[in-house]
């Protein structure tokens, strides 16, 4: 289950952004956990990224998955989320999860596809430290597209990260420079 | 002004070039050693180009500029392509740790030849920095750093290029003459 039910403050700039702290209680995050560990994950890579990805978990049926697919998308979680960033009504989410190993990376993008309000991110591996890599880098960028980044957010375990997204949230996932398995559910509340 | 490998100049290995290139999706061809001797990479001065989402790299005047405007490069190119290519522009481009460059579809341009010299000192294919060909119809086409070597592509409209990612392991930098020119 949650352990959460409210947003903190949204902190506006570069563009509107929150880090959730203890997102899932012990219990279901173990769970959880221990669901995604028994995933199929195909490596996937182009220009922009390189990562492992696991199927669309919208389409799993598994208690630990629907849980969490509650807790991340249920309508009074959704309402919240919509309130705390004061966009419109939001309908549904998407969910897939995905490992970054030694050398994987997402490049700067916006996340801009038609449909996608809100991006989050719910980080499932302890101990994650600066030095490793895997940070979540967030740039202000000017209208020459020339950048500066802002803020290197480090995925804190069980930290839910969301993110409006428009042409401005501008964002990537640093290299990955040590030996490690970066683990996320990752996908957008759709309007 | 540097000097073609004697060898790329031979009839039979410039027949062999033409069918070779004429062979592929996309057409290619790659020459190790192309330059003999190998020309010494003066630093041209750089300007830092970055527009996030698209490219992060620095570019300067090609090392090499004369000789890809020259007769003789441009006579070369005619006889191991079978094509007619016109100058279009050069520039020395360099790739550091944490610089990449995107394909965006709405840079295509027409058709035309690209190609690369590569003036990387030293590579780990680790790091990335890989140049990378793709085609809506065909497989795309990986060229991994080769310091010294010459890669000629021809691209259609909707074909485009980019060099992949630098990892922030990498102590070499990929560096480049990269050479347009427009076909009829």
């Amino acid at each position: 289950m949650r352990n959460v039910d409210r947003l903190p403050k949204i902190k506006s700039r570069p563009f509107p952004h929150v880090v959730v702290k203890n997102f899932l209680d012990p219990p279901t995050l173990d769970l959880v956990i221990d669901a995604l560990a028994g995933l199929e994950y195909d490596f996937k890579e182009s220009d922009l990224f390189s990562y492992w990805a696991s199927i669309e978990l919208t389409d799993i049926n598994h208690p630990a998955i629907n849980i969490l697919r509650d807790d991340l998308g249920g309508e009074i979680w959704r309402k919240k989320v919509a309130e705390s960033f004061k966009v419109k009504k939001l309908s549904s989410i998407d969910m897939a999860a995905y490992v970054y190993g030694l050398g994987d990376f997402l490049l700067p993008h916006d996340d801009q596809v038609e449909g996608r309000i809100i991006a989050y991110s719910l980080h499932l591996t302890s101990e994650i430290t600066e030095e490793m890599g895997g940070a979540l880098n967030i740039f202000k960028a000017n209208d020459v597209g020339k950048s500066k980044l802002v803020d290197s957010i480090i995925p804190e375990y069980n930290s839910l990260i969301m993110f409006e997204v428009s042409d401005s949230s501008w964002h990537q996932v640093s290299e990955i420079m040590l030996d490690i398995q970066r683990l996320t559910v990752t996908g957008w509340y759709h309007g | 002004m540097a000097e073609i490998n004697f060898y790329y100049l031979e009839k039979p290995t410039l027949s062999n070039l033409k069918r070779i290139f004429n062979s592929g999706d996309i057409p290619f061809i790659r020459l190790s050693k192309f330059l003999a001797p190998v020309p010494i990479g003066s630093k041209p001065k750089f300007n830092r180009k970055e527009k996030i989402g698209y490219y992060k790299r620095q570019e300067g005047s090609a090392i090499l500029d004369d000789f890809w405007k020259s007769s003789e490069f441009i006579q070369f190119l005619e006889a191991s392509t079978g094509l007619k290519p016109k100058f279009r522009e050069a520039n020395n481009i360099c790739y550091s740790a944490g610089d990449y460059s995107l394909l965006h579809t709405e840079e295509s341009e027409p058709q035309r030849l690209t190609v690369t010299y590569d003036f990387t000192k030293s590579w780990k294919q680790e790091w990335g920095g890989y140049d990378l060909y793709t085609s809506p119809e065909n497989d795309p086409l990986i060229c991994n750093r080769d310091p010294g070597s010459l890669m000629v592509v021809k691209l259609e409209e909707n074909d485009l290029s980019c060099t992949q990612y630098v990892s922030q392991k990498a102590v070499s930098v990929a560096q480049m003459d990269r050479i347009v020119y427009d076909l009829d």
